[in-house]
């Protein structure tokens, strides 16, 4: 445990020394800010610890993935949204922890999000999206077959 | 550290981008199976011109050798668009290139 808080600390410290002076970053570390949320074991609680809140399914957010995927190794997935969206997060059932990946959106962004996961085995995939603004949770999700396990599995 | 393959392109105001960062990807669970140290990427964030246009924080559960892909209004023909990774150990690397 010891071990591990001095690789945060010391990540903390190297991550703003290097990157603040020369960008002007508003860059939000998701694994620092919510620890927990990249603990979870179940979407549902992942989704609960990093958005606080449950949201409602919608059409208006949507990605695409293969039905089968024969190579649990890498996945492809595209999300898109036409939504002001201010926060995107995978979540899947098939790994030790749910969350795989937290996009922060730009304003003025495209949401059209091209990305390679792993998954250990046959599970849904949610994709949560959180409007500007309002704050409001739309959520989309899908089974993805997965024949040949990745992630050492 | 990693390398970065990047690609940048302009196409009637829209830039598209793909970057491939090499990374094993490795959570916990796979580090102890295989024997390797446990390494993957926590964060990717790309700018143009100082202006923040993707960010994304990961989770060992990407594949291996990220490959990403994302559109954006911002950047035009010649104009810079810098990349800042950071590993699970908190090191950072910073690749560029030049948006054709």
């Amino acid at each position: 445990m010891d071990r591990r808080k001095f690789f945060k600390g010391v990540g903390l410290v190297a991550f703003a020394a290097i990157v603040a002076p020369t960008t002007s970053l508003k860059a939000v570390d998701f694994r620092a800010t919510k620890p927990e949320a990249w603990a979870a074991e179940k979407s549902v609680d992942a989704i609960k610890a990093l958005f606080g809140g449950t949201p409602t399914e919608s059409d208006k957010i949507s990605f695409k993935a293969p039905k089968l995927a024969e190579n649990g190794g890498s996945i492809p997935i595209t999300i898109k949204s036409k939504l002001d969206l201010e926060t995107v997060a995978l979540f899947q059932d098939a790994n030790p922890r749910a969350l795989s990946c937290v996009f922060t959106v730009p304003v003025d962004a495209i949401i059209d999000y091209d990305i390679r996961i792993k998954m250990r085995q046959t599970a849904f995939v949610t994709v949560v999206g959180k409007e500007r603004g309002t704050g409001k949770l739309y959520s989309t999700k899908k089974e993805i077959d997965v024949s040949i396990g990745g992630c050492g599995g | 550290m990693g390398k970065a393959k990047i690609k940048a392109k302009n196409k009637k105001g829209i830039t598209k981008v793909k970057a491939m960062f090499t990374s094993l990807m490795a959570d916990v669970e796979q580090a102890k199976k295989t024997g390797v140290e446990v390494s993957y990427i926590r964060q990717v964030v790309a700018t143009i011109n100082d202006k923040v246009v993707y960010e994304i924080s990961m989770s060992g559960f990407m594949s291996e050798n990220p490959l990403l892909k994302f559109k954006t209004k911002s950047g035009k023909k010649g104009e810079k668009i810098v990349f800042t990774v950071t590993d699970n150990n908190g090191k950072t690397f910073t690749a560029k290139k030049k948006i054709k």
